[in-house]
Formats: C-alpha cells, structure tokens, sequence
C-alpha cells in the first residue's frame, strides 16, 4: 500500500510523458513541452544543491556549458553520437563540478554563491578565448544528425517526436534521482547541511564530501541538459550555453516551483515556461516584465513554490505525517 | 591509561592567546569539571577537542591516538561528541528527525536509527516532544536536545558546554541529573558550567583556567579555596 502510494504518481507521471506525443501533433506545442521538459532537468539539477542542501549556485550554467560543448564536439570531432554525448557531457560536468566544489564550498552562504557566479563567468570567458577547443564567439553547428534506426524505423530527425522521448528520458532520470536522493540518509543529511552546517559537522557528518558528492550529481543533471540543448537547438556559443540568465532561470524554476522537492522544478518549468511564451506573444516588448512580475508574486506570496503549497494542503487534509 | 590528554595546548587568535600551554587528562568514568571566568578559553578548548579550531601547538589524544588535524566528523566518529554553549539544532526539523540524524552516524539505515534515538530522547526526557519543530522548544528543552544530539553519536566522551546556562534553580537540579545519568550510562563527561554549585555538587574532579592558563586543578572543595582561583573569579589581585 505505502510502495503503491510513493510510485503510483511516478507512474501516473510516466505514462503521461509517454501519451503526449501521441496525441499532440502540433509541432510548436510539441516544442514547448521539450522546452518544460529540458528547464525540468536543470530545475531538478540545481534543486539537489540549491534546494535540499541549501547551497545556492548562481553559476550552474558553467556546468551545462561542459556539457553542452561536450556533446557537441564529442559529435563534430570524434563523430561520436549526441546519445552517447549526453551522458559523457554529463560526466564531464560531474569532473569539472569537483575543483569548483573545492574551491566555492570553503565559502558559505552568500560568499558561496558570489564564488559559483565568478567560476560561471571564468568558464564563459574560457569558452569565448579558447578558440581551438570551443570555437570562440563563433561557436559550433551541427548541420546534419546521424542516422539512427530503432526497432528497424529510421529516426526522422526533422520532427520533433524523437527530441521529445530523449527529454522526457532525460526528465525520469532527473526526477527519480532526485527521488531517491530525498528518501536516502545523503538526502538527510543535506537537509541537516542546509539547517545548520556546524551541527551536522558535531553529529558525525563529512559535509564537505555530502556537499562535493551532491555537486557531482547536480552537475551530472545540468550537463546532461546542456548536451540536450546542443543535440536539440544544434548550436552551441559561449553567449547561449554560458550566460548568466541561464543560471538564474534554473534558480527561478527551482524556487518558484518548490524548494527541496522532487515535483517542483517540473511544476516551475510549465509555469515559466507558459508564463514566458504567453507574454512574449501578447507583449512583443517588455514580456520580461511580466516574467519578473509573476517571480515576484509567486516568491512573495508563495515562498514555499507553487508545488511546495500543493504539497501542504495534501498533507494537511491527511491530518500531516 | 587517560581517556583524553591535553598536552601543552597553544591556541592562538591574532594576538589572543585564547588557550595557552594547557595540560590535562580525562580518565574513564569520571565528571570533569572546566571552570573558569568568562573568556578564559574554554570553549576554545573544546573548538580544538572537538576539530572546530586547529591548535597553534600542542598534542590531543583520546585512547592514545591523536586527534589533531582531524575534521571535526571525524572526531565525532573516533567517539567524542559535543553539546554547543549556543544551542545549534537543526531548527527547521522535529526533535525526533534531529536526534535520528546523529543516530545514523553509527545506524546507516534509517529504522534502526529512528529507533536508537527514540531511546536517547527517553533517556533525557524529550519523548513527549518528538514531534515539535526544534525551534519551538523551550531553552531548557533546547538543552535537552543538544545532549540528545551528542548522545545519539554513541560518544565515549561528551563535552557539555554550559548546558545549565540560563536555566531557573529547579530545571540546574534536573539537568544536574541528567548529567549524572550520563556517567553512570558509561559516558565520560567534561563539564564545562557556570553553575557553582552543580559543578561542586557533580564534578569528580575539576580544573580551573583562567586566560588560557590552567591555574588550578583538584577536588571541587579543595579547589574552590586557592587563592589564584579567588582571585580569578573575584578579581582580586592575583598572588605572585
Ligand atoms: N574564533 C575566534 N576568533 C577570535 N577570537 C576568539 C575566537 N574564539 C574565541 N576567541 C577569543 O578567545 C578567548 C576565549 O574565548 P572562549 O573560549 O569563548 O572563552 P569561554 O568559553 O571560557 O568564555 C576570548 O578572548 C575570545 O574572544
Ligand atoms: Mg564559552
């Protein structure tokens, strides 16, 4: 009964992933769903730091920069496939987490989160001068995908259906690790990392390697979005993968849907995601307004996230366990 | 042999010299009792004990292995466990997940944890607040929780920091015991308190430092006579 009642809205979430491209057929619908389902896993990514051990990243675009760049010149140089890429991105974002892990979690608090937002500049700046890696301000483009055939169907590469299965993959994987990380004792202990980081040091808790491992596993997820985005947008420059607003909207669909819970960045990346192209197409000027107006209210008026206040009122009704 | 030696312990912040020079032992079973005036350095003691503070100089040893250098999770580890003279709970948790998170230190999974420190909050008489948020327990429940919190780790020794300070005379005799049950549970107990007369009343032992210095060292009565003892609390000359 408990194990139907934790999974059963897993699964319920699952099958509504796999039924939507079979009913969806409008393309632009079609993309912004892999938009909410790609803003989903770097919601989920900054979530595991930010959110359950409360360390908060203002540079988390750095990671999704190695991942992106990765996939792409894994693909342009060494011909290897974006489906292979996307996890290598993964990890080679998990190794480049852990000299900055070294370096920014001397730091706490505020001075933390300065420390992530000058290492996402560094890497922006790496990215834009170091031309015979990544290209420059020129960057890289993909301009043909290679051919993949599943179940002996080729893949079409010119639709949007096969994007959409890598994102919702991407997004169960995200969501479940994020899952298993809130039941586990690491979970635990990060809670008890964000309550007060010298009282887990006295109770027997190694905070500077819980907090090094949940980077590593952070920027996994970030880097595996940011090879998603190169296989998907087929472009990479540092002012697209590497720019300080895509740090900050992972910090927004974080916060807004719900700190330190497992649905929350799904819940924030349909908000904000509705909320950006509702704007942008009713206000051709000034949509950010807008954007920024609904952050404020949400943040004011809902600091627990918009799935954080579900959450209370379900529980509440169960008489609170 | 000593359960702890402190060994010509030098600490030094700036130009404070917070501890100074410091020698003494813990023996197995004992109270020991660490007095001394505001900002004689006790709390720093224990900083360094515990790995919070790295000593300028000077050798820490629990069972003969040195503890110096280690982070203080890993002091926590070899078996010393701290209370804190400001409280430090993890506000935002029930008394219950509070404990069970330094139950997991010798329980990795999570039952066994919850239930080892469901008999620790019993033992200090917080049962009938596992469910309140930390934050909303009153100071001398907050006290409880801090000895509940070390207890958890299954230490061999526990250093209380003024887990009596603030507390009204009948909630000092309730905590006077639980100290005592702690002793007699086959915990080793460094003191360190405000409160005269239950450091008289508990202490086997007790050593007196002042500006870092260790000035005197004994049986509470005895102690409590010594003219530089006197002088350090009362402020009166010191004698040459
Ligand atoms: N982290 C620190 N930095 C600078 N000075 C410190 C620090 N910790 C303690 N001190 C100084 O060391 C001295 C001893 O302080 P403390 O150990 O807290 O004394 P006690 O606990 O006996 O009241 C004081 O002068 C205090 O200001
Ligand atoms: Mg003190």
């Amino acid at each position: 009964m408990k194990l139907a009642r934790r999974f059963l809205p897993a699964l319920l979430g699952v099958a509504a992933l796999a039924a939507i491209p079979l009913v969806v057929k409008n393309s632009f619908f079609l993309h912004v769903c892999i938009l909410v389902l790609m803003w989903t896993v770097l919601g989920a990514a900054w979530n595991v730091l930010g959110g359950f051990a409360g360390q908060v990243s203002f540079g988390h675009a750095a990671l999704f920069a190695v991942g992106a760049y990765t996939t792409i010149i894994l693909y342009l140089k060494g011909g290897l496939a974006p489906w292979w890429g996307i996890p290598l991105g993964g990890l080679a974002a998990a190794v480049v987490s852990l000299p900055i892990g070294f370096l920014c979690f001397r730091l706490r608090g505020p001075y933390f989160s300065l420390s992530t937002l000058a290492v996402a500049e560094i890497v922006k700046l790496v990215a834009l001068n170091w031309e015979s890696v990544t290209a420059g301000s020129v960057g890289y483009l993909i301009t043909s995908l290679p051919p993949l055939s599943i179940l002996g169907a080729s893949v079409n590469w010119e639709g949007k259906v096969p994007f959409y299965v890598a994102a919702a993959i991407l997004t169960v994987i995200a969501l479940a690790a994020t899952g298993w990380l809130r039941s586990s004792r690491i979970g635990a202990y990060l809670v008890a990392i964000r309550e007060n980081e010298d009282a887990a040091e006295a109770v027997g808790i190694d905070t500077v390697r819980t907090k090094a491992l949940t980077f590593a596993l952070s920027a996994f997820l970030a880097g595996m979005g940011g090879g998603f985005y190169a296989f998907y947008f087929r472009y990479v420059d540092p002012d697209a993968v590497a720019g300080i607003g895509l740090s900050m909207e992972m910090v927004f669909i974080a916060v807004v849907g719900g700190l330190g819970t497992v649905g929350g960045p799904l819940v924030g990346a349909v908000f904000l995601t509705a909320v950006a192209e509702l704007v942008r197409e009713r206000f051709q000027a000034g949509h950010l307004i807008f954007y920024g107006l609904f952050m404020m209210l949400v943040i004011r008026y809902m600091p627990e996230g918009i799935w954080g206040r579900v959450r209370k009122i379900i529980d509440g009704k169960k008489g609170g366990s | 042999m000593a359960l702890l030696e402190v060994e010509k312990l030098t600490r030094n912040f700036g130009g404070v010299c917070a501890v100074s020079n410091l020698s003494f032992s813990v023996t197995e079973g004992e109270i020991l009792g660490l007095i001394g005036p505001n900002g004689a350095g006790k709390t720093t003691v224990f900083n360094l004990v515990t790995g919070f503070v790295r000593p300028t100089s000077g050798a820490i040893r629990l069972d003969g292995r040195s503890v110096v250098g280690l982070r203080p999770h890993a002091v926590a580890r070899r078996g010393i466990a701290r209370t804190f003279q400001i409280v430090k709970p993890f506000p935002g948790l029930s008394v219950r997940e509070n404990v069970t998170l330094a139950a997991f230190l010798r329980h990795p999974a999570r039952p066994e944890a919850e239930a080892a420190a469901e008999k620790v909050l019993e033992r200090v008489g917080l049962s009938p607040r596992v469910n309140e948020l930390a934050s909303q327990l009153t100071l001398m429940d907050q006290k409880r929780l801090e000895m509940a919190k070390a207890l958890a780790t299954e230490p061999r020794l526990v250093l209380l920091d003024e887990p009596m300070g603030g507390l009204n005379a009948t909630e000092v005799d309730v905590a006077s015991a639980l100290v005592q049950r702690i002793r007699e549970s086959g915990v080793t107990v460094v003191l360190v308190e405000h409160v005269m007369k239950a450091i008289m009343r508990i202490s086997d032992r007790v050593v007196v430092i002042n500006q870092g210095e260790k000035i005197a060292e004994g049986p509470p009565a005895k102690v409590v006579e010594e003219p530089e003892v006197l002088a350090a609390y009362f402020g009166k000359k010191r004698v040459a």
